[in-house]
């Protein structure tokens, strides 16, 4: 019970800060956009991809491939079309839930690095498509200077509504993902993660389990693609490219992967790194790979999981010594 | 006729360097289940090691022999350094060769830049052989790479299952401490696997810089053809990789050349194609 209500402090002064950082953050100009949106953005296409190894086990870098799906429909269909995006978002983020179930129909057949490989190279499909068919996507100079959305007279195109929007869209998410956990739909789901040949014997149908999860995760990567495209204004192949993918990787694992929190924790990190070094962009690439590496080898769990590692490190030590 | 006969030897050269690329990959993983996604980074940044030498001395040879050492000995440092520690870890192990990627296509792109490289064919091996019956002639450096796979897969193959050394890994993977209390040093047989697995890819961008232009982005495209070979064949497989190589590289020739806008994705519907049927790869064992 206590705990219980730590975590709920935890999360309304979480909010709470979020609301009030476009008023007490130095030179809100910048880092209301470069830190607060971008963060927010990041963080939700990283949700994506930690609900699912947090729940399934599985880490996926197919989730890109959805962003990519529905942001590029949004951008094709108002650039070139003058489709409005009270038609075209709900239509790409369909399309891009939808390709979850193509996509988890083969790859939920496997497994741990298999499943991680098949997902990696499904994005990078994606990204030779989105270079080579130049017709549809323009190729590698991509699709430029889309408008932004103006919603009840509100236009997006400023800096501080766009940060609420997206915030917003983040609590929702962040909080379905929380509710789906607590039901008994989220539970059996664990039970796949920890032993799905023992779900089987006990009667569970587990392919649709993991089916559901798996598009329900592709319905957050889709929703993200959107948001990338109202937040960049662009979309180019690069969007879903190697070293996106990487990046939201980076994002996950240095959060913490085993924690739904962990996405928006690496993301404000990722984002604000990205913001302090980029009078130095040619060594962000090289940066992030070498702080991914340390991460890796030294707290696998992530920030989020420090203060669990380090007491069981101590757990360790005392049982060692008694 | 002219045009299906062209595209059919362009792809089925061209599978010769996707198996050249992929076997490195398949032979670690196999052998060790280490999977090593800085696979198309190696190959770029031999690529780049050989161009290098090979523009210095002015000896292909040279170059591509380079090219392959110093991969060898780059990817086993990358083994010992970082990885043997959590070798039974796959997915950190994976995760730990994509920061590697991302470390290593910084460094060349600082080193080298923007631009596109293509290594000189040697002088010796510039003439066309003509092809019967149809009056035209082929460059002879395409086939020669395909000659090159053709060797390189029975070597191994030979290596692996008819040798002495290739009893010691394969038994050493099967069961580390029984060989281990034997006499056997399997630390050393899975340096030794690592080391020819990065010679291997080493000597693939040697080759495939010269059929192919490459520089900043080639790596990543590397790696998709490598997992796109071995998830078709089936991870682990070296006879996989061969018919991987052949699917991806004669039909994405046949795609890009009649329907360039849709290559991507035909290559994607076979491969999604194929793991419906079989998940583990054509060839490859159930997991």
């Amino acid at each position: 019970m206590k705990i219980m209500n730590r975590k709920r402090v935890t999360y309304v002064v979480v909010v709470a800060l979020a609301i009030a950082f476009p008023f007490i953050t130095p030179d809100p100009e910048f880092w209301v956009s470069s830190g607060g949106t971008r963060a927010i953005w990041l963080g939700v296409a990283a949700l994506s991809m930690s609900f699912l190894n947090r729940n399934l086990g599985l880490m996926s870098l197919g989730q890109l491939f959805f962003s990519g799906v529905s942001g590029y429909i949004v951008a094709i269909s108002s650039v070139n079309h003058n489709v409005k995006f009270g038609t075209s978002v709900p239509l790409a983020i369909l399309a891009g839930t939808l390709s979850g179930v193509l996509i988890g129909w083969i790859a939920l057949k496997t497994k741990g690095v298999y499943f991680f490989m098949l997902t990696l190279a499904v994005t990078l499909g994606l990204y030779s498509f989105a270079n080579q068919a130049q017709e549809i996507t323009r190729g590698h100079t991509g699709i430029n200077s889309i408008p932004s959305p103006i919603i009840f007279g509100m236009d997006f195109a400023y800096v501080t509504p766009l940060y609420y929007l997206f915030l917003g869209i983040a609590i929702v998410l962040f909080a379905l993902c929380k509710f789906l956990e607590k039901t008994s739909f989220g539970i059996a789901l664990k039970g796949v993660r920890d032993n799905e040949d023992r779900m089987i014997s006990m009667g569970y149908r587990t392919m649709p389990l993991k089916m559901i999860a798996f598009v329900f995760s592709a319905f957050i990567a889709s929703i993200a693609g959107v948001m990338g495209v109202f937040y960049v204004t662009n979309i180019s192949p690069d969007s879903v490219g190697l070293i996106r993918s990487i990046d939201l990787l980076v994002i996950v694992v240095v959060g913490g992967a085993t924690y739904l929190g962990g996405a928006f924790v690496g993301a404000i990190l990722i984002a604000v790194f990205e913001a302090i070094i980029q009078d130095f962009t040619q060594y962000y690439v090289g940066a992030t790979g070498i702080l991914f590496i340390v991460v890796l080898l030294l707290a696998p769990q992530g920030l989020m999981g420090i203060t669990a590692q380090v007491r069981a490190r101590r757990a360790k030590k005392a049982g060692a010594s008694a | 006729m002219t045009q299906f006969i062209f595209t059919f030897l362009n792809g089925l050269t061209l599978a010769g360097l996707y198996f050249l690329v992929a076997s490195g990959l398949t032979l670690i993983f196999g052998l060790m289940r280490v999977i090593n996604l800085a696979h198309g980074a190696f190959y770029l940044l031999a690529g780049y090691i050989s161009w290098t030498i090979a523009d210095k001395t002015g000896n292909w040879l040279y170059g591509a022999i380079v090219g392959a050492l110093s991969l060898g000995v780059f990817g086993t440092l990358v083994y010992v350094l970082l990885l043997r520690k959590f070798q039974y870890e796959e997915l950190r192990v994976a995760l730990i060769t994509l920061g590697v990627s991302l470390v290593l296509a910084q460094a060349m792109l600082a080193i080298f830049g923007g631009e596109y490289y293509q290594t000189n064919i040697p002088e010796s091996l510039t003439f066309s052989v003509p092809i019967p019956g149809l009056g035209l002639s082929y460059p002879f450096f395409r086939i020669f790479v395909l000659i090159l796979a053709i060797v390189v897969a029975i070597g191994l193959w030979v290596f692996i299952s008819k040798t002495r050394y290739g009893a010691i890994i394969r038994a050493g993977v099967d069961d580390t401490t029984m060989v281990s209390a034997l006499g056997i040093n399997v630390q050393a047989v899975f340096i030794w696997i690592f080391f020819l697995g990065s010679l291997l890819v080493g000597f693939a961008g040697a080759v495939g810089g010269t059929t192919n232009s490459f520089g900043m982005g080639t790596d990543g495209d590397y790696l998709l053809f490598s997992l796109q070979v071995v998830i078709i064949g089936g991870l682990g497989s070296i006879g996989g990789v061969a018919i991987g190589s052949f699917l991806v590289g004669v039909i994405g020739q046949f795609a890009t050349g009649y329907f360039p806008t849709f290559a991507g994705i035909i290559t994607f519907a076979m491969l999604i194609l194929i793991l419906a049927f079989r998940p583990q790869g054509i060839l490859g064992k159930k997991q």
